[in-house]
């Protein structure tokens, strides 16, 4: 099966930039930043976060923040793709995380170290909080299930399985995207790494000082062409293909010549059947962490030119880790739609080392395809291709 | 699909030659873990000794490293090794690592530090290492793969949803071989969740077939196996089919069926629905021990018998449903067995291994 057959049927995403995709754009539009200290739990550290500010009524699971917001995404995006009820339908559900996957509940541990014994209430919340097994039961999808946790590339790496799935007919519709809640023990791990910065993150900018952590869930709808002309929905965007190489290089630091970003730029391009001038924009992983960007920035200068429109959308929304992928899947899918990009928030000075700079204002963009690019712990690289259908 | 590399670790040792020789030998006492926060307490475990294993060289590349991290590089070097493959790293290679805890040991160990010195003086390594992608990533540094790496956790299903995906990657060329496997690490606080939550057997013998109630005995180990859609290597059998939540093939004469049951749902009686009095089955959990990732343990036994055409007797034959059991070890044709897994949903999982 060709990926032009791969539609996006549906988007949902909810970050500090907004609960869904149209005050997302507003608050794009404005460039406003909703950073500021962490309220969802005591900490001694500074470093600004991301929080979401209002979960929407309705979606709260008590100690499961990972999944509420997951939920807001995936509801977003099935209404947008008019599913409301998958019976009969072959659906599989691929979401990738880092906080759902493990059980870093202080106070039981905590109670268990100090008495031996701690009440089971954590425990049962982790073993029913498996990400797309809690959201496959959740809305009746009876196809393959996969939680990704690839640390920050698991988002975009859920949507390159789910591609791989409806390629191979394992599914016909697939839900896909990632999704993670702020949460204390990364929070502090990133402090650790000498990674989190004491102000508001500059992506690519000379003076960067590092990442501010944030939270939220980007959800995409696809399926086949032929599974979207049997529904009788319509499409005008499509996941057009999708890489994923390893560095093989470090646990926590990107390779210097960029070896495994370049072969994922590479893979995604040639499985979308086009060139670099095809792109009209890259929604880079930009961090704003000094490692990261440069060796990001030279290689998307490389492959696509320094004349690149190209942004990072974490000044927005702060590093999101395992929902990285998924929420900037939808802004380039959004950024195709609306054919324009917001300026990259936290950008002011061009570093010299870095070969390009990301757009300073709202731009507009041209073409049908762009990508999202991520880079995570342990060397893995993974990039998207998102296409626009012709004539749409 | 072929499985034409396979390594692993457990309580047996390192590499499936061990594996052999538990399927041949039969059941063997668990040993005992102590419990640290619990005083005078200890449970039966099935563990793997690494004062004792025989590769100093990865070990020492990879010290940095958790047990989690440990086993999975050893696995997957023995898989690769045995292959016979020549310049595999340099293919178009892959990596799946499943697993349904990833490195829990470590992530209790970082939380010690935020409880022992406050959240602005905890270690970075111990949470570079607490990443659940680590182990993947030490696979791919310390034996120079630079194919998709990957890392993927789905509880009881682990396994089976990454063999389903290196299976998509080889038929559309993503990739030329995949090395997939499954890990798991006892602790102490799972070892006390499991504990708290399932019946640990007392008698040392994790008992399949009685269904419900179950016992459990933990256990611990990496199984990692080298895909291709080729003939070639040290092909074991061709992985015909994996099915999750219905299980079309169902029809479909097996001389074996292997089950997962290890005791890891408070009732597994729905593995009866799944078999047939016509069809003998084994479940070697009392071997390895008990593992959400066992599935892959069972994999390795179906694949190993189906190369030796050799059949391996269930360990431990307690039967009081008068399933028709795998009794006896001996020679004999084996064309396909069936391995079978469930959730706690009762949701199965089923893999087809046929022989080449």
């Amino acid at each position: 099966m060709n990926t032009s057959s791969l539609l996006i049927t549906g988007i949902g995403v909810i970050s500090a930039a907004g609960n869904n995709a149209a005050t997302t754009l507003q608050s794009f539009k404005q460039g406003t930043r909703n950073a500021g200290p962490v309220t969802l739990f005591p900490t001694i550290l500074k470093s600004p976060v991301f929080e979401v500010q209002r979960l929407p009524a309705g979606y709260y699971l008590e100690g499961l923040r990972t999944l509420s917001l997951a939920l807001v995404a995936v509801d977003q995006a099935l209404q947008e793709a008019r599913l409301a009820d998958l019976t009969g339908l072959r659906v599989g559900v691929c979401m990738g995380t880092t906080v759902a996957s493990q059980l870093n509940a202080l106070q039981f541990y905590k109670s268990y170290r100090e008495s031996g014994a701690a009440p089971m209430t954590s425990v049962d919340r982790f073993l029913k909080g498996n990400l797309a097994e809690f959201i496959a039961r959740k809305i009746g999808a009876r196809g393959p299930q996969a939680s990704v946790v690839n640390a920050c590339s698991s988002g975009t790496d859920a949507i390159g399985i789910a591609l791989s799935w409806l390629k191979s007919g394992l599914c016909d519709i697939a839900i896909a995207g990632g999704s993670d809640e702020l949460n204390h023990v990364p929070y502090c791990g990133f402090n650790s790494l000498g990674i989190a910065n004491p102000g508001l993150c500059a992506p690519f900018d000379r003076d960067r000082k590092g990442l501010n952590l944030g939270e939220g869930a980007g959800v995409l709808v696809m399926e086949t062409r032929e599974m979207a002309r049997k529904r009788g929905a319509s499409a005008d965007l499509m996941v057009s293909g999708y890489g994923s190489s390893s560095d093989a290089y470090h646990l926590t630091a990107p390779s210097p010549e960029g070896v495994g970003l370049k072969a994922a730029l590479a893979a995604a391009l040639s499985e979308a059947g086009i060139g670099p001038s095809s792109i009209g924009f890259v929604n880079a992983h930009g961090t704003g962490t000094h490692d990261n960007d440069q060796v990001e920035g030279t290689v998307l200068a490389e492959v696509f030119g320094t004349g690149l429109k190209m942004l990072s959308t974490k000044g927005l929304t702060g590093h999101t880790l395992g929902a990285a992928g998924g929420i900037e899947a939808v802004f380039t899918a959004l950024g195709l739609r609306e054919g324009w990009i917001p300026a990259s928030a936290g950008f002011q000075n061009r570093d010299a080392a870095i070969p390009l700079e990301p757009v300073r204002e709202t731009t507009a963009i041209n073409g049908r395809y762009a990508i999202s690019t991520s880079l995570a712990f342990g060397g893995t690289n993974a990039a998207i291709v998102i296409g626009r259908e012709a004539g749409s | 699909m072929k499985i034409v590399g396979l390594g692993m670790i457990c309580s047996e040792g390192q590499g499936s030659a061990n594996l052999e020789k538990a399927l041949q030998r039969g059941w063997k006492e668990p040993g005992t873990v102590a419990t640290p926060h619990i005083p005078g307490g200890a449970y039966p475990a099935y563990l793997v000794d690494f004062a004792n294993l025989p590769d100093k060289t990865l070990l020492k590349k990879i010290r940095r490293s958790d047990a989690v991290s440990k086993m999975s590089v050893l696995a997957a070097a023995d898989a690769l090794a045995d292959s016979g493959i020549k310049d595999i790293t340099q293919k178009k290679l892959g990596i799946i690592l499943t697993t349904a805890f990833g490195p829990h040991v470590t992530t209790f160990n970082f939380l010690d530090d935020i409880l022992d010195h406050g959240d602005a003086a905890v270690s970075p390594t111990t949470f570079s290492n607490s990443v659940h992608n680590a182990a993947a990533s030490y696979i791919a540094m310390s034996l120079d793969i630079k194919g998709p790496t990957l890392t993927i956790t789905q509880f009881q299903f682990s396994f089976q949803s990454g063999l389903q995906l290196a299976q998509a990657w080889l038929d559309q060329g993503r990739c030329d071989y995949v090395l997939a496997g499954a890990v798991d690490q006892y602790g102490d606080v799972l070892g006390y969740v499991a504990d708290h939550k399932l019946t640990t057997a007392k008698d040392g013998k994790i008992k399949p077939f009685t269904f419900k109630p179950t016992c459990q005995i933990p256990g611990e180990g990496a199984a990692f196996f080298l895909l291709s859609n080729k003939h070639e290597g040290n092909t074991y059998c061709c992985v015909d089919a994996i099915h999750t939540n219905a299980d079309p093939d169902h029809g479909q004469s097996v001389d074996i069926n292997i089950i997962d049951a290890d005791g890891m749902l408070l009732d597994e009686s729905a593995y009866l629905t799944s078999l047939s009095k016509d069809i003998p089955t084994a479940a070697y959990s009392p071997l390895f021990g008990s593992m959400m990732i066992g599935g892959a343990f069972n994999v390795a036994a179906g694949a190993l018998m189906l190369k030796q055409q050799r059949r391996y007797a269930t360990p431990v034959q307690d039967n009081p449903h008068n399933i028709r059991l795998l009794t006896a070890t001996e020679d004999g044709a084996l064309a396909k067995i069936r391995c079978t897994g469930y959730n706690c949903y009762a949701e199965r999982s089923v893999i087809y291994l046929t022989k080449l």
